[in-house]
């Protein structure tokens, strides 16, 4: 199914934000905004939240049981030694072990999430709507109501007044956010 | 906030963002001139030696080194841990300053997190070798095997090394690798070439700069460096641990892990300074990498100086307070006086007292001033880890085992080899990747300016 989305391309990180705020202001559904570098006020107007930070968490209480685990049954329950007196279970020198490979196990698994939920690995083409999107233009790329074509010429208003130095419609294929 | 009236700008210039993407990606769009093919010439001839040194280690043994009984850890232990004490400059630079939101990060941190990875890989060859039999290396992974199965001993800082220096590779690596999407993107949205496009857009694995990329990147960017700042400290203080578990007078001491951690961060920070003077002179980036930069890692290198002299102090004091004869010989008799004084006396010149001419501002921001420095500070890291590996077992506590240690031509070898290897992968990335972050780069361009008014 295609769908088609209004492009709206800015040269300047003020334009484009005060743009996006009188979009939201006209009730425009903004699919979604394209900038060289990341812009925390464009977080916040689009409600862009992360909830890498919790899963995170998990995952290094997740690795932090299982590395101790690993140990416990490899030291304690599988070939139990005396090393120089200690205990089998010698905890306190487990727990260098423990943090390196927690650490690692969140590293490796918040990857694969952000490659996962981003929808980013080796030969991936994602919808480019604009090519200057990573070098000096900020693009805002707007959903097209075919049913109700006065808040796409609001939308093109909008952003006409705010300094657009291009707008264009485009007809897409298939784009998912 | 920072305030760009006081601190000065971080980009000079007035760069447009246009002109920031092609100032950056100038340098791998352009032949690279004589000077890299002979640097990168030179350097293979270096890793050439070391691939023969290699060669020969594997097939002889480790009889061709100058290791003997008494000093069983030579020159590979010595590099080995300063090659790991440079390679914490990326992530002391990057995470870091990224925790403490020091912005002036941008312009270094890719550089510096490239040499942390090349660094670390010179560094793993060298433990490897000295594992003697280096195809059976694969015995110190834990896993299930036909030999009982019988596991590692988990209470060992030697394993805890291991574990450290493997995953401390694969962290920075991806920490690195990360930071690089957007860039491939923009080179790859940029180019006219069709092979770079298609290279370049193979990596950059379908980035796009939406929102919602950008947020996921950001938050990853901070929980990864959130946690790896933890490995900063750890690595350099299990390294130091090989150390501080030995009962050798010199090594046994509770000072070593927050003093091979300084020490690490001093030599890594040292490296970087080297690295910079030299591209921002070849490519031009003063814009960029400008004086107060440089300056900044100066004032960083003054105030590690001053603790790594505050360490050399506190340790010949303890030899002293503690009254322990084999402390005091080995700190009064073997190091500051005797056979090794050449040795001691540099790392104390080259650590302590010649990085305090940051002092001066003149010095601060005079290439050649960074640039000597600089190299002499990883001079006197060298001769510091000569001194704790090499006067400590040399002579310990029977005179009967005293025996002098002295480096074949296949140590110097394999030293030269894991300098040649760095070498070529520094010249390589600043040909194929952009020196600096251009996004981050972006982001700060016009920091500071709305206070101004």
């Amino acid at each position: 199914m295609t769908m088609m989305y209004k492009i709206g391309i800015f040269d300047e990180e003020d334009k484009f934000i005060s743009s996006i705020r009188m979009l939201q202001e006209q009730k425009v559904t903004i699919f979604d905004v394209f900038t060289p570098y990341p812009i925390h006020e464009v977080f916040h107007l689009l409600k862009r939240k992360s909830k890498l930070p919790t899963a995170a968490y998990f995952f290094g209480l997740f690795g932090i049981i299982a590395t101790l685990g690993f140990l416990y049954y490899t030291s304690v329950i599988d070939w139990p030694i005396v090393y120089g007196g200690k205990p089998f279970n010698s905890f306190p020198s487990f727990i260098v072990v423990t943090i390196i490979i927690t650490i690692f196990t969140v590293t490796i698994l918040s990857l694969a999430a952000f490659s996962l939920r981003s929808k980013l690995f080796p030969g991936r083409e994602n919808t480019i709507f604009d090519i200057r999107a990573t070098d000096n233009r900020f693009v805002i790329v707007v959903n097209m109501d075919p049913n109700d074509k006065s808040l796409s010429e609001n939308a093109e208003k909008v952003m006409q007044d705010n300094g657009a130095i291009e707008i264009v419609n485009k007809e897409l294929e298939n784009v998912k956010a | 906030m920072y305030n760009r009236r006081i601190r000065g700008p971080l980009i000079e210039g007035n760069k447009t963002l246009g002109q920031i993407t092609a100032d950056v990606i100038s340098p791998m769009e352009a032949s690279p001139g004589l000077w890299w093919f002979i640097a990168f010439g030179i350097s293979s001839m270096a890793a050439l030696f070391g691939l023969y040194a290699i060669y020969i280690t594997v097939t002889k043994g480790i009889g061709t080194w100058g290791v003997n009984n008494s000093v069983g850890w030579g020159w590979e232990i010595i590099n080995f841990v300063w090659w790991i004490g440079i390679g914490h400059a990326g992530t002391a630079f990057s995470i870091f300053l990224l925790i403490l939101r020091q912005r002036w990060r941008t312009s270094i941190n890719r550089a510096a997190e490239a040499m942390t990875v090349l660094a670390v890989m010179a560094a793993a060859i060298l433990p490897a070798l000295h594992m003697g039999r280096v195809w059976l290396a694969f015995y110190i992974f834990p896993y299930p095997n036909t030999r009982g199965p019988l596991w590692v001993n988990f209470n060992s800082p030697l394993f805890w090394d291991f574990v450290a220096i493997t995953a401390y590779l694969l962290i920075s690596a991806s920490f690195w690798y990360l930071g690089t999407l957007p860039d491939f993107a923009t080179i790859r949205d940029k180019t006219t070439s069709k092979i770079k496009k298609a290279v370049y857009g193979f990596f950059s694995l379908g980035w796009t700069g939406s929102s919602r990329q950008w947020i996921r990147f950001e938050s990853l960017s901070f929980v990864l460096g959130g946690i790896a700042a933890v490995l900063v400290v750890s690595v350099h203080s299990i390294v130091s641990t090989d150390f501080a578990v030995g009962v050798e007078p010199g090594w046994h001491t509770t000072l070593f892990p927050p003093y091979f951690v300084v020490g690490a961060i001093f030599s890594g920070f040292a490296m970087v300074m080297t690295l910079m003077v030299i591209i921002r002179k070849i490519y031009r980036f003063t814009d960029y990498v400008t004086d107060n930069h440089m300056d900044a890692i100066a004032r960083i290198l003054i105030f590690i100086s001053l603790i790594m002299g505050t360490a050399y102090a506190t340790e010949v004091f303890v030899a002293w307070y503690s009254g322990n004869e084999y402390e005091m010989f080995t700190f009064f008799h073997n190091r500051i006086t005797g056979d090794y004084t050449i040795q001691f006396w540099g790392m104390v010149i080259c650590n302590a007292i010649i990085p305090q001419l940051f002092w001066f501002r003149k010095i601060r921001r005079n290439w050649v001033g960074l640039l000597i420095i600089s190299l002499v500070i990883n001079l006197g890291m060298w001769f510091e880890r000569f001194n704790i590996v090499i006067t400590s077992l040399s002579k310990d506590f029977l005179p009967s085992n005293w025996v002098a240690y002295k480096p074949t031509i296949i140590d110097i070898g394999v030293y030269v080899g894991t300098i040649g290897i760095f070498a070529c992968g520094v010249l390589l990335f600043i040909r194929y990747i952009p020196m600096m972050a251009i996004s981050e780069l972006k982001s700060v361009n016009r920091i500071g300016e709305k206070i101004e008014d």
